[in-house]
């Protein structure tokens, strides 16, 4: 029997990040690009990850849109909330994980995911940049770090510096009259770390913890932002291999699975 | 359906309806939220003219508020600080929460064509001294529009208002009830723009033309099926893509609890010697808005009542943005909902937005958890 092949394309805010897979298990080839809705990154994200599995886009069956511009991939034959997406593609990552905590470029999600891989509920942030991958790469600016750097700074501090405002504005400026200060950088960055970990765990408590936890999004990938979550919420959190992808992930076996329902 | 295109068209340009009214010699009075006593307004000859703001971008109105006021005080204000409220006879103000408190002062200071008609009801609504308190009120309001009109007002015109009020409030339900039915032929848009073009025509005249489409929508076979039942909750849900929101995730308004939709159809003036009396005593009585003291949190348990009355899949929280009120409702209402088992999403609007990309996203998860 020839193969299937789906596709999963979750067009965010910052970056756009396409998956294909394979007979609903095996994932082909996929890409993230750092350009989100209204610029080239998601044709740039499909063209990338067909290449990676070595196919076309006419050997594809069926392709979900998902992300804040979903509705503006013509070639999408389901449209689904990324909420949704974030719930299955953990679920097939992690069975058994029952809250999700998705954190992109511009949003901050907390998910309850129900035994079988469906969205139960969730809460979202406010439309705030605070507690988000934004708050991040504004923060690294003003460091003068890649936010890939991040997670190796957290690890060398010694005093975690407090950061008391909320605001990303006004955080950014305590953060440069710390600097002002010669506060030590590594000890800034994870003063940084845990103020989204405060905000964050905020938003999971709102919806209530119901463990085991998972943390998906591009802010993921920094273990530093991570190991803070982990502090904040006092349990483990569990990081799929592919955290920025959850949401493509999830999309392209929601592809599958309603291929295979008309098949 | 004809009858409620002519709704539609209303509620699309409301300001033409102000100028037609005053262009027939008709003075009008701005009737700001919430529950002013505009029957006394009806009972003069004039046209009440409801100021719920409006879908526009507030500047002017930032020298009077600061920035975190809702934007229905921002966007009034503004309208009036650039003049295009100049038709009004004057805008009955009420002092309904923090925010209101300061609308009268400011409009004062700002607007010069328009006067204010300061509207103050007892915090304690549903004792005794609280009805005489609000009456009295009422009596002295009557006085300045007395004055306005240029005529007294009598008893007997007031019990006119009022049943050509209550009238209206049962037409606004019936209505209500028949679109629940029927998304197909009236959308989530269509059912706030026929409840909203109310507040700009004659209350009479209202009445006649969303019973119009109630009889019609009656006459049809349901077209429901599919669609998530819901509820609605908050101080205003008229934003055309919000609605839309809904209407693209198949979801059909069943009952509402949106202070600007039923929850002043709901409560209608009891019959009284004084009828000034029965209006005071009406706000006494009315439950499910976070403006009116409500100490025993009757709004929660009013809701998960029509929401299990109504049969509803969820509820939405239309959280107007900067409201205290409605954030601090929010929590005993999540409570009772969530106590009673029915899924409820909040989401936070803002007259001002342009981008409505989280809420869509949120309805859009909302629906796919229900479904």
């Amino acid at each position: 029997m020839a193969d299937v092949y789906t596709m999963g394309i979750d067009i965010g805010s910052t970056a756009s990040k396409c998956l294909i897979l394979k007979n609903g298990t095996d994932i082909s080839g996929y890409a993230v690009i750092g350009a989100g809705t209204g610029t080239s990154g998601p044709k740039r994200s499909v063209e990338q990850a067909l290449s990676n599995a070595g196919i076309t886009i006419n050997e594809i069956s069926g392709i979900t849109a998902t992300g804040y511009g979903r509705n503006t991939f013509s070639e999408a034959d389901w449209i689904v909330s990324e909420l949704s997406c974030h719930a299955i593609g953990i679920h097939a990552v992690f069975p058994d994980v029952r809250t999700l905590i998705d954190i992109g470029g511009q949003d901050a999600k907390a998910i309850r995911v129900s035994t079988t891989g469906k969205l139960e509920n969730f809460v979202m942030n406010d439309k705030c940049a605070a507690g988000t991958g934004r708050f991040l790469d504004v923060m690294a600016r003003v460091l003068e770090l890649d936010v890939s750097e991040l997670a190796e700074r957290d690890a060398m501090a010694e005093n975690v510096v407090n950061i008391s405002s909320t605001c990303t504005v006004f955080a950014e400026s305590e953060v440069i009259s710390q600097l002002s200060n010669n506060v030590n950088i590594c000890d800034l960055v994870a003063g940084i770390h845990r103020s989204v970990a405060v905000r964050t765990a905020g938003l999971a408590k709102r919806l209530g913890i119901v463990e085991p936890v998972a943390m998906s999004g591009g802010v993921a990938l920094n273990s530093g932002a991570a190991r803070a979550l982990e502090r904040e919420l006092g349990i483990p959190v569990r990081i799929p291999p592919l955290p920025q992808i959850n949401g493509a992930y999830g999309a392209a076996i929601y592809a599958w699975e309603h291929r295979k329902q008309e098949r | 359906m004809n009858a409620l295109n002519r709704l539609k068209n209303i509620t699309m340009n409301p300001k033409a309806e102000l100028k037609e009214a005053v262009a027939s010699g008709k003075k009008v009075i701005g009737i700001m939220p919430y529950f002013c006593p505009e029957e006394l307004v009806y009972a003069a000859g004039m046209l009440p003219f409801g100021l719920w703001g409006a879908e526009m971008q507030a500047n002017e109105s930032k020298q009077y508020y600061p920035a975190f006021i809702c934007s229905i005080l921002h966007t009034t204000l503004e309208m009036g600080l650039k003049g295009e409220l100049d038709d009004l006879s004057a805008v009955m103000i009420p002092i309904s929460c923090d925010s209101l408190k300061g609308m009268g002062a400011n409009w004062e200071a700002g607007v010069k064509n328009v006067p204010v008609i300061n509207v103050a009801f007892a915090e304690n609504r549903k004792i005794a001294a609280g009805i005489e308190f609000t009456r009295s009120q009422f009596r002295k309001i009557q006085k300045q529009i007395e004055e306005i009109a240029g005529r007294t007002v009598s008893d007997d015109e007031i019990r006119k208002a009022i049943t050509i009020y209550n009238e209206n409030r049962c037409a606004i339900l019936a209505f209500s009830k028949a679109a629940a039915t029927h998304p197909a032929e009236v959308t989530a848009a269509d059912r706030c723009a026929a409840i909203k073009a109310g507040y700009f025509m004659d209350r009479a005249a209202h009445t006649e033309l969303l019973n119009e489409v109630t009889a019609e929508l009656e006459n049809l076979p349901a077209s429901d099926e599919g669609y998530l039942k819901i509820v609605t909750t908050g101080i205003i849900a008229d934003a055309p893509r919000l609605l839309d929101i809904i209407d693209k995730n198949k979801m059909v308004i069943v009952d509402d609890q949106i202070a600007h939709e039923s929850v002043n159809a709901r409560y209608v003036i009891p019959e009284a010697e004084d009828p000034v009396l029965a209006m005071a005593e009406r706000l006494a009585e009315i439950e499910g808005c976070s403006v009116l003291y409500d100490p025993g949190k009757k709004r929660g348990t009013q809701l998960v009542e029509m929401a299990k009355n109504a049969g509803a899949d969820g509820i939405l929280f239309i959280l107007t943005k900067f409201c205290d009120p409605e954030e601090y409702d929010y929590v005993p209402v999540k409570r009772m909902t969530d106590s009673a088992s029915i899924p409820m999403l909040q989401i936070e609007i803002d007259q001002q937005m342009t981008d409505y990309g989280q809420p869509e996203s949120a309805i859009m998860a909302f629906a796919e958890s229900l479904r």
